[in-house]
C-alpha cells in the first residue's frame, strides 16, 4: 500500500503537485461530480492545467507577491486557479463561501482585488456591489453573463485554458511566503485576515498526514475546502502531500448525498458540518416512546454490552453510518472549534471518533492597503512556520 | 416606410394567431383573437379570471381545435394541430395543475420530456440492438443537463409526490425543458407560490429564455412578475383581447387598467 514517505521534501504546495504528477501521473487528484457522474483528473492533468492557467495569469502581469481573489464555492476550477496563483509566488485569497452576500462585498470593496475568479453571475453581481473593477476576472460558469465586458479583462475559465502556449511558467513559489489568506468580517464589522505559508501549511499538513497514516489510496470530500485556514492546513495540504483522492459535490445543497454515494475515508469537517448531520438524523428518527425509537435508544448506548454492540451494530449503527456517508470513514476530522458534547456523543455511539484539529492561526487586522512592498514582494504578516 | 416600420417587418413571427375562435356548445371562451410572438421574446397572457388565457394556450397546444381562425408556426400554417404534431414540431409546455408522474423520481419524470428524441423503436429499445445502443446515456445526459439548469440536482431521485409544491412545479418546467422546445408555454406557473419561490422561477424562466433562446409563452396572474419579465404582453378579457404591446404600454391603456379594477364589467 502506497503511503506518504519523507524522501525529498518539495517545500510548497505546487512542488507537491509537480511531484504527484511526476510519481502518479495518471492516479485519480480529484473527482468532481456533474450532471450526476463523477468526472476524473489526474494528476498529471492537474499539474498541466495549473501550469497553463499560471501562463495564461503571467503574460498578463500577475507577478510573485500578487493576490487571486477568489469568490467561488468549492470546485475543480478554483483550485486550479488557487494552485496557478501560488505557482506565480501569489496569494490565493478565499473567502468563506457560505458567507452572507453582504458581508462578502464588504471584504471585496476593502480587498481591492486586482485579480480575481468568480465563480458566475451571482459572485460577479458581488464584485460589481463592492464597485470592483479588476484587472482580469476569471469566471467559471458563463450562465447569466450575456454582458461580459468585452475588453478582455473578463474571460472564462475553459477560455483561458483553451489558449495553448509554449510559454512555460518558472515555479516561484517560496516557502515561506504566504500561500492562503483568508478573511472575514469580526466584531464590530472590522475586517480580520489570517495568511498562511507554504511552510505553515506542510507542516501542519505532514502532521496531520503522520498521525492518521494518510495515503494514495485515501478518499476525502472537499465540501468546505475554501471556508477557512483550517481546510487549507488539514485537506489541501494533506491531499497533495499524501496524494490521495479530493472530491467536489455536485454543488454544496447536494454534498450530504455525494457523501453518501462516496464513503469518504477522510472527512475533515467543522462543527456546523458534524452538528448538521447530526441535527438530519435526529429529524428522521421514531417518535420518542415508540419500540423503534427505544431500540435505536438501545444500539446507541455510549458503553454496550457484547450483544448490544453486535446486534446493534447490524440493526441501527451500520445503516445510521450508511446514511450518514460515513461508512467507509477511518479519519473523521474536526476542524476548529469543538463539537458540542450531545453531537460528539452521538458520533461516538456510532463508532465514529471525531478527532479535533484546531485552527491555530489568530485572525488580526490586516495592514492598510495596498500593502508596503518589501524587496519586491508585499510583507504579508505570515505566521512562523 | 419609417426605421420602425422596416425593422418590425424584419423581425420573425414564430407563432402568428390570426382571428382565434373557440366556443363550447356555444358559449364563446375565445373570439377574433389575432396575436403574434417574435421569436426568442417572452410573451404573457394576462387577464381576470375566465379571461380565454387558458383556451388560447389549449388551442396552440392543439388539445382544443380553434372553430375559427389560423395558426402559423415557425413559418407554416396550421388549420388544425393535434398535440403530439405540436410537440413534434417543438412546442411544449407545463400545465396550470401540475401533471406529473408522482410515483416516479424527478429523474424519471424528465426522461418522459426526452420520448420524442429517441431515435430507436420498441424493438430496438427491447433488444438492446442498434440505435438503442448507447441511447440511454445520452438521453440521461440531456436529462441531466437540465436537471443541472433548473438546480434540481438534489432531488434527483426523490420521488416527486414527497417534493413540495414549488420544486414540483419547477420539475414539471423540466420535463417540458427536456423536449428541447423552440416554443414553451407556461399555464401559470407560479400559481401558489410565495415570493421567494416566484422571484427563483421568473430567473429560470428568463434564464431559459436568454440562455437557451427558447421563446416563451406564460399566462401568469402576479402582474409585478409578468412586467418584470416580460417583453410583451397580451391582455384578454371575456374572451377578447384589449391589449397587446410591449409591458410599459400595456400598463398605461385604460381599457387594461378599467379591467384589471373591475370597473368596465
Amino acid at each position: 500500500m502506497a503511503t506518504f514517505t519523507d524522501n525529498p521534501q518539495p517545500g510548497t504546495l505546487p512542488q507537491w503537485l509537480q511531484q504527484q504528477a511526476r510519481q502518479q501521473g495518471m492516479g485519480i487528484a480529484l473527482r468532481h461530480k456533474r450532471l450526476g457522474v463523477w468526472q476524473l483528473r489526474t494528476w498529471g492533468q492537474l499539474a498541466a492545467e495549473v501550469e497553463q492557467l499560471a501562463a495564461a495569469l503571467q503574460v498578463r502581469g500577475f507577478v510573485p507577491g500578487a493576490s487571486l481573489v477568489i469568490v467561488s464555492r468549492p470546485r475543480p476550477e478554483a483550485l486550479i486557479a488557487a494552485l496557478a496563483a501560488q505557482w506565480l509566488g501569489g496569494v490565493a485569497v478565499l473567502l468563506d463561501p457560505l458567507e452572507a452576500a453582504a458581508s462578502q462585498v464588504t471584504l471585496l470593496r476593502e480587498l481591492h482585488g486586482e485579480w480575481v475568479f468568480a465563480e458566475g453571475h451571482e459572485e460577479i453581481q458581488r464584485l460589481r456591489a463592492a464597485g470592483l473593477a479588476p484587472r482580469l476576472l476569471i469566471y467559471a460558469d458563463g450562465r447569466g453573463l450575456a454582458q461580459v465586458s468585452q475588453a478582455g479583462d473578463t474571460l472564462a475559465f475553459a477560455q483561458l485554458q483553451q489558449q495553448r502556449s509554449d510559454h512555460r511558467p518558472e515555479l516561484q513559489a517560496r516557502a515561506e511566503r504566504t500561500a492562503f489568506a483568508f478573511y472575514r468580517l469580526g466584531a464590530g464589522q472590522r475586517i480580520e485576515q489570517q495568511r498562511i505559508s507554504h511552510a505553515e501549511l506542510l507542516q501542519d499538513g505532514r502532521r496531520l498526514v503522520h498521525s492518521e497514516q494518510l495515503g494514495r489510496q485515501d478518499e476525502a470530500l472537499a465540501a468546505r475546502a475554501f471556508a477557512a485556514g483550517g481546510h487549507a492546513r488539514y485537506l489541501l495540504a494533506p491531499w497533495l502531500m499524501a496524494g490521495f483522492r479530493l472530491n467536489f459535490p455536485e454543488n454544496l445543497a447536494t454534498r450530504d448525498q455525494d457523501r453518501r454515494e462516496l464513503g469518504p475515508t477522510l472527512v475533515a469537517g467543522t462543527r456546523a458540518t458534524y452538528e448538521r448531520l447530526h441535527a438530519q438524523v435526529l429529524a428522521r428518527l421514531p417518535a420518542p416512546g415508540s419500540w423503534r425509537r427505544r431500540l435505536v435508544e438501545w444500539a446507541l448506548v455510549e458503553h454496550p454490552g457484547a450483544l448490544q454492540r453486535h446486534l446493534g451494530y447490524w440493526l441501527i449503527r451500520r445503516p445510521l453510518r450508511d446514511v450518514l456517508g460515513f461508512s467507509r470513514t477511518r479519519a473523521p476530522l474536526l476542524v476548529g472549534e469543538a463539537l458540542a458534547p450531545p453531537t460528539l456523543a452521538f458520533f461516538r455511539a456510532l463508532a465514529i471518533e471525531v478527532r479535533t484539529w484546531p485552527d491555530p492561526a489568530q485572525w488580526h487586522r490586516p495592514v492598510p492597503w495596498p500593502a508596503p512592498l518589501v524587496n519586491g514582494w508585499i510583507e504579508d504578516n505570515t505566521q512562523p512556520a | 416606410m419609417t426605421q420602425t416600420q422596416a425593422k418590425a417587418t424584419q423581425v420573425e413571427h414564430l407563432l402568428e394567431l390570426e382571428n382565434i375562435g373557440v366556443s363550447f356548445k356555444g358559449v364563446n371562451a375565445v373570439t377574433d383573437i389575432s396575436f403574434a410572438v417574435v421569436t426568442g421574446e417572452i410573451c404573457a397572457l394576462i387577464g381576470p379570471n375566465g379571461a380565454g388565457k387558458s383556451s388560447l394556450l389549449n388551442v396552440i397546444n392543439g388539445v382544443y381545435q380553434a372553430q375559427e381562425g389560423r395558426i402559423r408556426f415557425a413559418g407554416q400554417e396550421h388549420r388544425r394541430m393535434r398535440p403530439h404534431d405540436v410537440a413534434v414540431r417543438g412546442i411544449a409546455r407545463t400545465f396550470q395543475n401540475i401533471a406529473l408522474f408522482k410515483g416516479m423520481s424527478v429523474l424519471d419524470n424528465v426522461l418522459t420530456g426526452r420520448t420524442l428524441k429517441r431515435r430507436s423503436n420498441w424493438i430496438e429499445q427491447a433488444l438492446r440492438i442498434g440505435r438503442a445502443a448507447g441511447e440511454d446515456d445520452r438521453q440521461r445526459e440531456a436529462a441531466e443537463r437540465v436537471i443541472e439548469f433548473l438546480h434540481l440536482q438534489p432531488w434527483r431521485d426523490t420521488l416527486v409526490g414527497k417534493l413540495p409544491y414549488g420544486l414540483q412545479k419547477r420539475v414539471e418546467l423540466a420535463r417540458a425543458l427536456a423536449a428541447e422546445p423552440r416554443l414553451l408555454l407556461l399555464d401559470e406557473p407560479m400559481a401558489g407560490m410565495n415570493a421567494d419561490e416566484k422571484q427563483q422561477m421568473s430567473r429560470f424562466i428568463v434564464d431559459i429564455n436568454r440562455e437557451l433562446g427558447t421563446t416563451v409563452v406564460l399566462i401568469e396572474h402576479d402582474i409585478g412578475v409578468v412586467m418584470g419579465i416580460s417583453d410583451h404582453v397580451v391582455v384578454l378579457d371575456y374572451g377578447r383581447k384589449i391589449g397587446d404591446g410591449p409591458p410599459d404600454e400595456v400598463r398605461q391603456s385604460p381599457e387594461v387598467i378599467a379591467a384589471y379594477l373591475g370597473t368596465r364589467h
